[in-house]
């Protein structure tokens, strides 16, 4: 009976709920300060810039892709609304809205690229990766921009009810619509198609192309979106903000189920692999873990993770 | 199914007790000796451990803090300011004494210290201080100060002539625009000296200033001086120029990091400037304790940067300041 409930209830995040659970009962245990409102708190401010990257990765590596360039071009768009804010005197919502039309338009070149110039996504983002922080560094010469008006700071830093912050509050939207358009949207299925065999899903009369460019598009546009949120956290914007976190992005999708080979994967396991990252780097650094043993650490859970669920799949 | 997520749970359990053994190692020593007092907590926040220059920060900060019988936390956030402000958090709901802030990224980010402040933990910036919202005191070197005297040792050197290739750090960042001030600065008295070429390296680190100092030499080969503004890209030039068979070039560095010093020893470096990291980790600890302790402290307290050559480099070496 129990055992039948608990192979419902973790079904498809390959034991990383439960990994999460024990993470979170062991923490709660180790360190006085973990279970507390305020560092729960901090917890979700934390993980927002991956959980908004997160989402497009999801789709991304459903569809058989990987998109290695989501880093840079949050740095793109973080520039791209700083400058256009304070240099080019544009009002901070037509900025914003700018700074996402870039991470969509740099996420459309890597569809393009991967689509009609028949480059896998590998290079077409691995290039996009370099043009990005190129174009980053280039707009303001490598230098910083500091400052925004205090209410964009306190889109990260205002607490709603005690505990909902703006950014926190789009990214629960963010992961809603999410959710429901992988489960309900024919758009939304067809991507498990794609992942699971162009070739089958353009017989089955999947647009391949248009949908995978899409695909990357939306992963753009919400770098853009992290970018934006980055920036009212750090209230700054600086050309190197985002390098290495498409590692972070895979490393959590991963983690929550999904498979680089694509047709496998789903939100709530990302939300999951998010919140493992984000649970464990809080926990380690409460504990007061070395820097360097906390690598090796997260080295660790990655391979377990993802060692669990190769090992369930075999079995299933 | 079962078994499986037992299996799951056990290994995780075990990663996560293998890095709390880890993790405690280092702090088994101050534990139990804080019975009698309440021991004091302080919170590190390293900018990037593998940079030496903080490494050394790092190590000073945690020895002095063993005399003092006061715990040290470090969080490394691997030169990501979105990584330091989450562990600037996890410091306050950790609720340390005090913060010592070592800013990672270009921008010093002013958020550590807002939260700091509203949760009335007392914070000392150390290398740069966020415009806008300083720490409660900020140490550093005076690198406008002695980058000037490392040009004009450098132009008395040349009697004032050459052809001068400069390696950037990280553009934009306080310590780069301070070293090209004051080193600027000493290049005015030396018309003579004509800058040549000028590239920027990301990381401060020594394999990018080879390949700049490559190119460089490829472009100008009568360049005669370099300026590596760390001591990580002056090796890098100086093994480009090596390389390249070129004789008589004069190379300068700043930091004084351990094989800066070495080099500036066995004469690959002509000059660098000692920073002195022992002694900025040593007053960070002891500022942080006092202003844990309710003293106030000057809003900066800035040091003297050593230009260190070939004649005085020994002492260094054996202890840095």
């Amino acid at each position: 009976m129990f055992s039948q409930l608990s192979a419902r209830l973790f079904s498809g995040s390959g034991g990383a709920l439960l990994g999460l659970i024990a993470l979170f009962v062991i923490l709660s245990f180790a360190s006085p300060f973990f279970l507390t409102t305020r560092n729960i708190i901090n917890i979700l401010d934390q993980v927002t810039v991956l959980g908004i990257l997160s989402v497009g990765a999801t789709a991304v590596i459903i569809t058989g892709g990987i998109d290695l360039s989501v880093g840079s071009i949050l740095g793109l768009s973080t520039m791209v609304l700083g400058w256009l804010s304070h240099q080019g005197g544009w009002p901070m919502w037509s900025a914003m809205l700018a700074a996402i039309a870039v991470g969509a338009l740099a996420g459309s070149i890597n569809g393009l690229g991967i689509t009609y110039a028949n480059l896998p996504p590998f290079i077409a983002t691995l290039a996009m990766m370099s043009i990005g922080r190129g174009m980053a560094n280039l707009i303001t010469d490598g230098q910083q921009i500091v400052g925004y008006p205090e209410w964009f700071f306190n889109f990260s830093s205002e607490r709603y009810l005690g505990f909902f912050s703006i950014t926190l509050l789009v990214v629960l939207a963010l992961y809603l619509v999410a959710w429901a358009w992988l489960k309900y949207r024919a758009s939304g299925r067809s991507i498990y198609a794609i992942g699971g065999g162009t070739e089958v899903a353009r017989l089955a009369g999947i647009h391949v192309k248009k949908v995978t460019i899409w695909v990357y598009v939306a992963a753009g546009a919400l770098a853009g979106l992290g970018g934006i949120v980055l920036a009212s956290r750090l209230d700054s914007s600086q050309p190197s903000a985002g390098s290495g976190y498409e590692l972070d992005v895979i490393a959590a999708v991963v983690i929550g189920g999904a498979s680089l080979s694509g047709g496998v994967g789903r939100i709530g396991g990302t939300v999951i692999g998010v919140l493992i990252i984000g649970v464990l780097r809080n926990g380690l650094n409460l504990l007061g873990v070395s820097p360097f043993i906390q690598q090796i650490v997260i080295g660790l859970v990655i391979a377990i993770a993802v060692m669990a669920d190769v090992l369930r799949r075999k079995r299933a | 199914m079962f078994r499986k997520i037992a299996v799951t749970a056990v290994a995780i359990a075990a990663t996560f007790s293998l890095a709390a053994c880890g993790g405690s190692g280092g702090s088994a020593g101050t534990g139990g000796s804080g019975g009698g007092g309440k021991q004091k907590t302080i919170g590190l926040a390293v900018a990037n451990q593998q940079a030496d220059f903080f490494n050394q920060i790092r190590q000073s900060v945690e020895a002095a803090a063993k005399e003092q019988n006061v715990k040290v936390v470090v969080a490394d956030a691997k030169g990501d300011s979105n990584t330091q402000v989450s562990q600037i958090q996890d410091f306050i709901t950790q609720q340390v004494d005090a913060i010592i802030y070592i800013p990672a990224g270009a921008t010093a980010a002013t958020v550590p210290v807002r939260a700091a402040k509203a949760a009335h933990i007392p914070i000392v910036a150390v290398d740069r201080n966020p415009e806008g919202a300083p720490g409660d005191t900020f140490i550093a070197t005076d690198s406008v100060a002695a980058a000037k005297t490392l040009g004009e040792w450098v132009g008395k050197q040349t009697g004032g002539k050459g052809q001068l290739g400069v390696i950037q750090g990280q553009i934009g960042t306080t310590p780069e625009v301070a070293r090209d001030t004051g080193f600027k600065d000493a290049m005015t008295q030396f018309p003579g000296i004509k800058e040549v070429a000028r590239q920027a390296s990301q990381q401060w680190a020594q394999d990018e200033g080879y390949q700049l100092a490559t190119d460089m030499l490829q472009a100008n080969p009568s360049i005669n001086i370099f300026f590596g503004r760390a001591d990580a890209l002056a090796l890098g030039a100086a093994q480009a120029v090596r390389n390249a068979g070129v004789k008589d070039v004069t190379i300068v560095g700043f930091d004084g990091d351990k094989a800066g010093l070495e080099a500036v020893k066995n004469g690959t470096l002509g000059a660098t400037i000692t920073q002195p990291t022992q002694g900025m980790g040593k007053l960070a600890l002891e500022s942080a304790i006092k202003l844990a302790n309710g003293e106030k402290l000057a809003p900066e307290q800035l040091q003297a940067g050593v230009l260190t050559t070939k004649e005085n480099v020994d002492p260094f070496i054996t202890t840095h300041p």
